[in-house]
């Protein structure tokens, strides 16, 4: 059920009034942008001062100054969340929550994602790209773990908080580690999790180890690298968040108050985002994929497009190059060849997802070509979304177990691609 | 407990008391000695006893301003999150020395847009990191950042590659060793040193062993100096692929199945390269079986070297010897992808980009060939073996296999005109710089002249160049139902040679910039031996 308009509007104006007293203790708002819109999302929310921060301030608001420049030992430092135990919800005054549409999958955890926006400052819009998020940004990200994969809505194991914080020299990102109850902790090398148990879909006992990434970790998904040019281009790498692109946002949210409202348009209508093209219906839309979708009763183009939106979000982060990119940049796998975005033509050159393609690096006996189309069973690309073994499995990090609903649905994506040179004899 | 300090404070504070521990020194200016030069203070770092911590066994000075990782941990140790704390947020110019010892590790790690570092151990013998239990898949991981050494220490048992590094201006690996214990097989790592879209490029004094892959591996990368170094036991050796200019010298490659790889595959995003000077390595006995996977997994066991699908290629004063299949294999993609037919479809896109199945300028000369071609083998090779080991080859009676075997099948379509409708699929800047598909001119010409026959003087008539299809249209005489060429098996001595007569441009030196400095035979190797020829 999609609430009208008038209820948002309300919805906000309550908002607006609880944030009378909530101000930021951070002081003053960034004064390059539009002044503070006193309805906005993020109005009260306060802001970076630009003052070296302080682990330990005490803050009413978010604590702008210490996200921009330290790197605190406990995520309470930053006073993200009104319950500092609790990261899931309650984000402190300018938070928003938000999902995507299609997300990589993490071990069957759930996630629970914020964006927070520097008062007076607003999101750009971007039509293929991660949004334009202003410099003062913070996006936290929390994993927990279902008992029971089917009811996520049941017990949970909050596991690790990531923070993508943006600061004046660009993208940085932290991992914090649910280390008891009430806090969590820096994690620089990671946490290695062993024997958690959840019970999956199929009603199967899943153990496996869980891997909180290195902080080093984040840059293998979330950079973008330079071709190098010459023996003098010293250009380096540059990072960015990967989800929050307007395709991933486009989609219903069920805020906490009740109302269910297009993401991106509760954004612009909230002043947190600028640029959102007039004609919605031309804002790039990617499909929903998740562990319920119902893969047999899929049209041929609902599958494609469900499996071009897996891939992207799961492969696409590296497996890319040239496209809306910045001008000679790729992902970190651009090179390989194996190129997965959800904006590529797939018949332009089916090459580009592997199809008839010698494995480069390493390869399998047995899989002689990335994606055989009509034989899943020898596409390598498949078998390395299935297998756990790390010197095949892909994605290279976070994940330890197969994602059974997602290979299904490029096993089927597979079988279904058009007949290439290398597919079996009809 | 709460600490008002970043971290990265925590951190500094932490490595400096552990140095202050070990060497009692406060010296923190980040510059002395760490490439073995003298310091802005202009004191030398080797002189001067006080600031110098250790010297490794390949007599580079550790000093004191250096980070330590677990400086006081015990053979067996796990250093993982020492190692990954160290090497997050480095400062510039870090020198990072790595304990004495065999320790475990049990992740990747990995190091980002790192700027002027030094990784070190104490010696290729006295620093071995064992990664056999590692939940990570590569070792070592260097993404994005210029200027980075990595030297003296060994990696053992890596899930996937050893020491990888992507998109680094300026990587050089000294006295490191990558190493798969045991038996060459298939579940084995893939590369050991593997830098990937690099530039400034410096492999020298290292040991790959029992990679499944290449042992040591350059990819899309430009400006690479691979020296002195030494590949054992993998499936290919040394590989260098799509990169340009590269000087590949003082080498040996012995006991892989290949030993040392030119290759130009299809669809990579840097789509060809070029440029490649092989010369003054040894590659000998590799005769290991084969268990690649994907392109590499076709490499016949027991050859000395192969260059496939890549053109401007120098091969000169190498000693090729005991390689049972052939000493050097010269051959276009046709032999891996022979049907024409589907060449538009899958590869199309980067045949557009330049990448070529076919090969020009490949110039062999002045390298040395003994007891090869003893039991040639490899499935790709089969009917070819086949061939010249019965009657059905030019001579008419069985050959000893050419040490020099030339496909020529590109070449002989390329001057029949059969491949001109490629021609369309080549970009304008592809075509700019000379990839096209036209009948094959003189600069174009696959060349070997000038090599020795250093086999025992029995079976001095035994080296041979053989021609799986004759490169002149004139020279056709066998044909299928369909007019297509069939194999002729053309063969003779390779002395004296009536096949690849010809002569080629010599190609230029390929120079690395290293922080600053210049390596390879127009910089510090100019009165190398090798360098002079």
């Amino acid at each position: 059920m999609r609430n009208n308009k008038k209820t948002m509007m309300a919805a906000l104006m309550a908002s607006v009034l609880m944030t009378a007293c909530g101000g930021g203790g951070s002081g003053s708002s960034s004064d390059d942008d539009d002044s503070a819109n006193s309805s906005a999302l993020n109005a009260g929310a306060g802001a970076p001062t630009g003052a070296e921060g302080n682990c330990n301030a005490a803050t009413t608001g978010v604590n702008w100054d210490a996200l921009m420049s330290e790197t605190c030992p406990n995520l309470s430092d930053y006073k993200l969340f009104t319950d500092a135990g609790d990261p899931t919800a309650g984000p402190t005054r300018g938070g928003v929550p938000y999902d995507l549409s299609t997300s990589l999958f993490s071990d069957y955890t759930s996630k629970y994602r914020f964006v927070f926006v520097p008062e007076g400052k607003t999101v750009g819009f971007n039509e293929s790209e991660a949004l334009d998020f202003p410099v003062g940004t913070v996006i936290t990200k929390t994993f927990a773990l279902p008992a029971n994969t089917a009811m996520p809505e049941g017990d949970e194991r909050v596991i690790e908080t990531r923070l993508l914080i943006h600061r004046a020299d660009g993208w940085i990102a932290l991992p914090y580690y649910w280390s008891s109850e009430t806090e969590a902790t820096l994690a620089i090398a990671g946490k290695r999790l062993t024997d958690l148990t959840t019970i999956n879909h199929q009603g199967q006992t899943l153990t496996f180890d869980y891997a909180v990434p290195k902080a080093a970790d984040c840059t293998s998904c979330h950079s973008i690298v330079p071709n190098l040019t010459g023996p003098d281009d010293q250009r380096e790498q540059i990072f960015l968040p990967i989800g929050p692109k307007a395709r991933y946002l486009n989609k219903d949210f069920t805020y906490p108050d009740g109302t269910v409202y297009n993401q991106l348009q509760y954004w612009a209508e909230g002043a947190l985002l600028a640029g959102l093209p007039a004609d919605f219906t031309r804002v790039e839309k990617a499909p929903v994929f998740n562990d319920q979708t119902h893969l047999a009763s899929l049209s041929e183009r609902e599958l494609n497009d469900k499996a071009r939106a897996y891939l992207d979000i799961n492969c696409a982060h590296c497996h890319r190059a040239d496209l809306t990119l910045p001008e000679g940049y790729a992902g970190a796998a651009g090179s390989s060849g194996v190129q997965l975005e959800y904006n590529r033509n797939y018949a332009d050159s089916p090459g580009k997802f592997g199809v008839c393609k010698d494995p480069v690096a390493g390869g399998m006996a047995g899989y002689p070509y990335d994606v055989i189309p009509g034989n899943a069973d020898e596409s390598y690309l498949q078998f390395r979304i299935e297998t756990t073994d790390s010197r095949h499995k892909m994605p290279e990090l976070g994940r330890s177990i197969a994602h059974r609903e997602g290979a299904l649905l490029i096993r089927s994506w597979i079988n279904q691609l058009p007949r290439a040179s290398c597919s079996p004899a009809p | 407990m709460r600490h008002s300090h970043t971290f990265k404070k925590l951190f500094l504070i932490t490595a400096m008391s552990s140095g202050l521990l070990l060497a009692g020194c406060d010296g923190d200016d980040g510059k002395d000695g760490k490439d073995g030069r003298d310091g802005a203070d202009g004191q030398s770092a080797n002189g001067d006893a006080s600031a110098q911590l250790a010297v490794t066994t390949s007599g580079f000075v550790i000093t004191d301003d250096a980070i330590l990782v677990a400086p006081d941990a015990a053979d067996g140790d796990d250093i993982t999150e020492a190692l990954s704390v160290a090497l997050f947020d480095l400062p510039e110019d870090a020198l990072v020395v790595l304990p004495k010892g065999r320790f475990v590790v049990t992740e990747s790690i990995v190091v980002n847009s790192a700027s002027g570092l030094t990784l070190t151990g104490h010696g290729i013998h006295e620093t071995v990191l064992d990664f056999s239990t590692s939940y990570g898949d590569d070792a070592f991981r260097f993404q994005g950042g210029n200027g980075i050494t990595v030297r003296d220490l060994a990696v053992y048992e890596a899930p996937k590659n050893g020491i990888k590094a992507t998109n680094v201006n300026g990587i050089h690996m000294t006295y490191t060793a990558t190493v798969w214990e045991g038996e060459l097989e298939a579940n084995n790592g893939a590369y050991g040193l593997y830098p990937l879209k690099s530039q400034n490029v410096l492999l020298e004094n290292n040991y790959a062993f029992g990679s499944a892959d290449a042992g040591i591996y350059v990819g899309q990368s430009e400006n690479i100096v691979v020296r002195n170094n030494t590949a054992k036991q993998n499936v290919a050796g040394i590989e260098i692929e799509n990169s340009t200019m590269a000087d590949v010298y003082n080498n040996i490659a012995v006991g892989n199945s290949g030993g040392i790889l030119v290759f130009d595959l299809p669809g990579l995003d840097k789509a060809y390269g070029g440029n490649v000077r092989i010369f003054n390595n040894h590659a000998y006995s590799n005769n290991a079986q084969n268990v690649g996977a994907g392109v590499v997994g076709l490499v016949p066991p027991g050859t000395g070297a192969l260059v496939l699908a890549t053109s401007d290629v120098e091969m000169y004063n190498n000693q090729l010897t005991d390689n049972a299949t052939t000493a050097v294999a010269i051959t276009s993609y046709l032999l891996v992808e022979p049907d024409l037919a589907s060449y538009p479809a899958n590869f199309g896109a980067t045949m557009g980009d330049g990448w070529s199945p076919l090969l020009k300028n490949v110039y062999l000369h002045n390298n040395t060939f003994a007891r090869n071609g003893a039991d040639p083998q490899g499935e790709l090779l089969q009917p070819i073996i086949d061939g010249y080991g019965s009657n059905l080859n030019s001579k008419g009676s069985p050959q000893t296999f050419p040490a020099i075997l030339y496909d020529g099948i590109g070449e002989l379509l390329s001057n029949v005109g059969e491949l001109t409708a490629f021609n369309a699929l080549v970009s304008a800047e592809a075509q700019a710089d000379g990839v096209n598909y036209d009948p094959y001119s003189a600069d174009d010409l696959i060349c070997a002249n000038s090599n020795i026959n250093g086999n025992p003087a029995p079976d001095y008539d035994e080296v041979n160049t053989g021609l799986v299809y004759p490169n002149d249209p004139a020279d056709l005489t066998q044909v299928d139902g369909n007019g297509n060429p069939l194999p002729h098996l053309l063969i003779d001595q390779m002395v004296n040679n009536t096949y690849l007569n010809c002569v080629q441009p010599r190609l230029a030196p390929a120079v690395v910039n290293f922080r600053n400095n210049i390596y390879g035979c127009t910089g510090d190797d100019l009165a190398e031996a090798a360098c002079a020829l």
